[in-house]
């Protein structure tokens, strides 16, 4: 993980925002929204394929968690910023006081250095999914930075720094 | 995007493809039940190809993790090879974790020996005379392009792409709206890229792919070329499906390939023969088919696609200046005789005959009253709808 993620000036290169109802009607929006987003925002990668397949790839885990947990009255926001070093989504969810400290509790566990064999137990455990799975994945498979942001009442921000290594130009 | 889930039983391979990204297990009851029916019919090693699945998320893994934890139990010894692509970032990082789950599991990555000939034709060392190549074909398929339906303005993908001059020329001559260049060699891509930029060339798109897996969506391109390329792979067909998947329907797919054996010279044309005849013979051992040209026609109907039209040119001594051909000559006759001729344990006799030919098509070329002739084959088609 760059030390810079705080430090590096970034561009602010995307937004949207939908209704949580609207988002939430329907499972395959996960899906939709994270392919829309990473193919507009992988032109001028030196590899858009890849670079876009990975973005997907990030967005979507982050979506997937929003979609189990969020507060239904409200909009769900998502912008995308770019740096030269690194790309930090941030999504900002409505919540409730048990949405909030889901978040809480899950962004302290992908924070541990812990996180990748915390991943790894999740995943073979033959019990439903924990939620909480997405940021762990992100954590382990991107080794993203998360932070979140719950200062304003009714809502959390996650925002996850990542790198996506990008051939030579 | 959706998935399938195939078992093949003769192979011993679980087939995984699209977008797994289901909201629960629930809606992968029948993968399981596809999975556990594979694993109770094979026996020493399984192999679960994922190198054509874009994308997986968590639901989607955990049926896999849970499905390789009932194989290590049911089947202790059972060795499970999981294929991945380099085109596809998330698979290594992603599946490495399944290695904590079993010593038998073992990860292998498919873009290593991606074609038979790989090794010898992508040495960087060839690159100058791709590059001589493309000067001395471009000369004809400028003109030839538009009467297969390409127009200022499409939307163009060149599959195959190699180190991207094609793509340049394509670019420069007929203003694309976009234009992605795909290849699957990173070394020729950075050329690409290099050479692009060298030409301040920045709106060619060149990225990594596999051509018979392309991580493309459907229906996206008004023309797709791939030259030289469905010879040299040994499954054409499996090129031919994307090629006619990313095309939009109406769209045409334009292909190139050669016929080595109609290479020609006089003088000296009996040796020359001789040797273009032991040409096709050699790549044909290593599984690639030189002879391709005219198979064009069938392999396009094959694939689906309707309103082929097929024509032929020759790269000839007197296109422009002799030396290039002389050179591009000199190349081959370094790479078949000198290479893939000992690679396949011809002798020292053969390879002084073979190379002979060569020198004497060389001859033919730079000879004041000598022509040289390459021909190409150049076919196009529709597809429906």
């Amino acid at each position: 993980m760059p030390a810079s993620f705080e430090s590096t000036a970034q561009d602010r290169v995307f937004d949207i925002v939908i209704g949580a109802d609207l988002f939430a009607a329907d499972w395959s929006n996960c899906d939709r929204i994270s392919n829309y987003v990473a193919n507009l925002v992988s032109q001028r990668r030196t590899d858009s394929l890849r670079y876009a397949n990975l973005f997907s790839s990030v967005l979507n885990e982050l979506l997937e968690t929003a979609f189990r947990c969020h507060h239904a009255q409200g909009e769900i926001a998502c912008t995308v910023y770019r740096s030269t070093l690194h790309d930090c989504i941030d999504l900002s969810v409505p919540c409730d006081a048990a949405i909030r400290e889901f978040y809480e509790s899950a962004v302290t566990k992908a924070s541990q250095p812990d996180a990748a064999d915390r991943f790894i137990r999740m995943m073979l455990d033959e019990r439903p999914f924990d939620p909480q799975i997405g940021l762990m994945a992100l954590a382990a498979d991107y080794q993203a930075k998360i932070t979140l942001d719950a200062s304003v009442g009714n809502r959390v921000t996650i925002s996850v720094g990542f790198v996506i290594d990008e051939p030579a130009q | 995007m959706s998935f399938t889930v195939r078992f093949d039983a003769n192979n011993q391979e679980i087939m995984l493809a699209g977008a797994m990204r289901p909201h629960n297990g629930d809606e992968l009851i029948e993968v399981r039940r596809t999975l556990d029916h594979a694993l109770n019919s094979v026996s020493g090693t399984l192999y679960l190809n994922a190198k054509r699945l874009v994308h997986l998320n968590n639901a989607g893994f955990h049926e896999i993790v849970m499905f390789i934890r009932r194989a290590c139990q049911q089947k202790p010894t059972l060795r499970i090879v999981i294929i991945t692509s380099s085109y596809v970032g998330w698979q290594e990082r992603k599946f490495a974790l399944l290695r904590e789950l079993s010593p038998y599991v073992v990860i292998e990555q498919y873009d290593k020996d991606f074609y038979p000939g790989q090794s010898v034709l992508e040495d960087s060392g060839f690159i100058p005379i791709l590059r001589t190549q493309t000067k001395l074909t471009w000369r004809h398929e400028r003109s030839i392009l538009p009467r297969h339906g390409l127009q200022p303005g499409m939307k163009i993908a060149d599959i195959c792409c190699g180190i991207g001059d094609f793509a340049v020329l394509l670019y420069k001559e007929f203003q694309p709206a976009r234009l992605l260049a795909i290849d699957h060699a990173p070394q020729s891509l950075a050329y690409a890229r290099q050479v692009a930029a060298d030409f301040g060339v920045e709106a060619i798109e060149y990225v990594q792919g596999d051509a018979a897996n392309l991580l493309i969506d459907d229906n996206l391109f008004d023309f797709v070329t791939c030259r030289h390329s469905l010879q040299i792979f040994d499954r054409p067909e499996l090129i031919l499906k994307e090629l006619y998947r990313i095309c939009k329907p109406g769209g045409r797919v334009y292909i190139t390939n050669e016929k080595n054996s109609h290479c020609l010279g006089e003088p000296r044309a009996e040796s020359i023969q001789w040797t273009y005849n032991e040409v096709a013979q050699i790549f044909a051992h290593f599984k690639m088919d030189v002879e391709l040209g005219p198979k064009s026609h069938r392999y396009l109907i094959d694939a689906g696609f309707s309103n082929v039209q097929v024509e032929s040119f020759m790269v000839t001594n007197l296109d422009g200046d002799p030396q290039d051909f002389a050179d591009v000559i000199a190349a081959w006759e370094s790479v078949y005789a000198g290479q893939m001729a000992a690679q396949r344990g011809d002798s020292e006799e053969f390879i002084t005959r073979f190379r002979q030919g060569f020198q004497d098509h060389i001859f033919a070329a730079l000879h004041p009253k000598g022509y040289a002739g390459w021909p190409i084959w150049v076919a196009s088609a529709r597809k429906p709808g």
